[in-house]
């Protein structure tokens, strides 16, 4: 064998049994530029703010990692914050069934607020004004994967909907739109249709840090905050750090599932029989990129990312065409990390969150409620593995 | 720049006015880049109008950063409809809640008011980010 063959054979054997990325790892693949970005960008994921660099005056974490830490940067926390709106089902003349609260500080209303602006208006955190018709708990999305389903071209989520039910399977599916008319794919209800603005509405609604992307603060029940208040000039956070922030989650590679043992195998084949795989589609390939990593990839995301009726028992606040009861199919992947499920939490395992599925989902938690012992725990040992 | 990034700063400006309107005991310090707006566009949803007063509101934002602009609309601001042929007249009575418009507008002392509104379609049905 020559010296060629020999180091091909090396590099064969390196590349295959080069181990998944962990946790808060770069996607494989990345150029030197892009993994240098994924590194600056980490920093400013990292980073602590405060008054004086920006944080608040309203806010719900001081930081992107506060909340996304478990098990690694990316990942999920305990914090729940409030969302509220008001939904009408036959609206005022002139109104959209769903009114988002925006003109009175909505629809992300911050649990903390600073020192200064305590003083100034006496209150610990936002108010919610006495037109929300519901209020939502929401626990913190694990974001890792997510440059992947941000590369997922619209035209294959789309390809998914049923908003009808034409095929009559009792699965709608529908998308959810921004307020310009733009797929949306990123939140609970699916209103955000980009990466990028899913991280700089973040840094301006959940740390109070303005870009030059969003470059003014949220306002309290509508009033603007007092402007001693915020002793940081705006923008607070440079419009080249809020790219470096977005390169490293786009980036971050997805939680690599588990080996499949011979019950989790089974368990995939039940996950599908029941029903469960109408919804939390297995996967999406994503569509062209300028990074290579990213391009024409397979993401087992285990969602549709469309909206579907899960029933009143979950329902809670309407955004943009979601109703209520309208929820995105959460992404199952990283599900092993979570240690509360469904929106808002209230459900402490895996088979309590099956189990309150409603709507769309209640054929599906039937058959699973249905299934011999054997075929549910097999069922929870394939989610235990992604 | 990336497209929606271009697309952000546009809708966000509009708030910033507002913003800018409030004293602030910071704007000593303030960089000296700072926009000073006289005439901006914004994109998004309708909120609501009215047309006794002929104002229009307008949801509009970045991610979970949501923010409403609120426009007057002289009787002699041109509202055309993109959805339905390129430039074709329509009144403000018949625009709807959920319509996506583009506003072109100004600041005044009294508060925004639009120099133009084209209607790009519905929230409902979509619209493609590059119209």
């Amino acid at each position: 064998m020559n010296r060629c063959a020999i180091v091909l054979a090396a590099l064969c054997a390196i590349a295959a049994c080069q181990k998944p990325p962990k946790p808060g790892e770069p996607l494989r693949g990345l150029s030197a530029a892009e993994r240098a970005r994924f590194d600056s960008g980490r920093a400013v994921f990292d980073s602590v703010f405060t008054p004086e660099t920006g944080l608040g005056p309203l806010f719900n974490a001081d930081g992107c990692k506060e909340c996304h830490e478990d098990p690694a940067d990316g990942g999920t926390g305990d914090e729940v914050e409030r969302h509220a709106t008001a939904f009408r089902a036959v609206p005022p003349s002139g109104m959209r069934p769903c009114d988002e609260l925006a003109a009175q500080g909505g629809f992300v209303f911050q649990n903390h607020v600073t020192p200064l602006l305590h003083a100034a208006l006496g209150i610990d955190s936002e108010p919610i004004p006495a037109a929300a018709t519901a209020v939502g708990r929401r626990t913190t999305p694990l974001i890792l994967g997510f440059g992947l389903l941000d590369a997922v071209p619209d035209s294959e989520i789309l390809a998914y909907a049923d908003s009808d039910d034409r095929d009559h399977d009792g699965i709608s599916g529908r998308p959810n739109r921004f307020f310009d008319g733009r797929l949306g794919r990123f939140g609970r209800k699916a209103l955000v249709p980009a990466l990028r603005e899913f991280n700089d509405g973040a840094l301006a609604a959940e740390q109070g840090v303005t870009t030059p992307a969003v470059p003014t603060e949220e306002t309290v029940a509508g009033t603007p905050v007092p402007a001693a208040t915020d002793p940081a000039p705006d923008p607070e956070l440079s419009a080249e750090k809020a790219e470096l922030l977005t390169a490293f989650v786009r980036l971050l590679a997805p939680p690599a599932p588990l080996k499949m043992s011979a019950e989790a195998k089974h368990g995939r084949d039940v996950f599908a029989h029941v029903g469960c795989a109408r919804c939390h589609r297995p996967s999406f390939t994503t569509g062209d990129s300028p990074i290579a990593a990213l391009r024409h990839k397979e993401v087992f995301a285990y969602t549709d990312l469309l909206l579907h009726d899960m029933g009143p028992d979950l329902g809670d606040i309407c955004l943009a065409l979601a109703t209520p009861t309208e929820f995105r199919t959460e992404p199952l992947m990283g599900l092993r990390f979570k240690k509360q499920f469904l929106h808002d939490g209230r459900a402490t395992t895996v088979e309590q969150a099956i189990q309150q599925h409603g709507g769309e989902g209640g054929r599906a938690r039937d058959l699973f409620s249905a299934l011999p012992a054997a075929d549910r725990a097999a069922l929870l040992a394939f989610l235990k593995t992604l | 720049m990336h497209p929606a990034t271009r697309v952000s700063l546009l809708f966000l400006i509009a708030p910033l006015v507002l913003a800018a309107q409030q004293p602030k005991t910071r704007a000593d310090t303030a960089p000296a880049t700072r926009p000073a707006v006289a005439h901006d566009s914004v994109r998004g949803a309708v909120r609501a109008i009215d047309m006794h007063a002929r104002t229009l509101e307008v949801t509009t934002g970045i991610g979970f950063a949501i923010r409403v602009v609120k426009l007057q609309v002289p009787a002699d601001v041109p509202i055309t409809d993109k959805a339905r042929g390129q430039d074709a007249p329509m009144k403000l009575a018949e625009l709807k809640a959920g319509d996506v418009v583009r506003a072109r507008f100004g600041g005044r002392p009294t508060g925004f008011v639009a120099y133009t509104i084209e209607r790009l379609g519905k929230m409902s049905t979509g619209v493609e980010a590059k119209q």
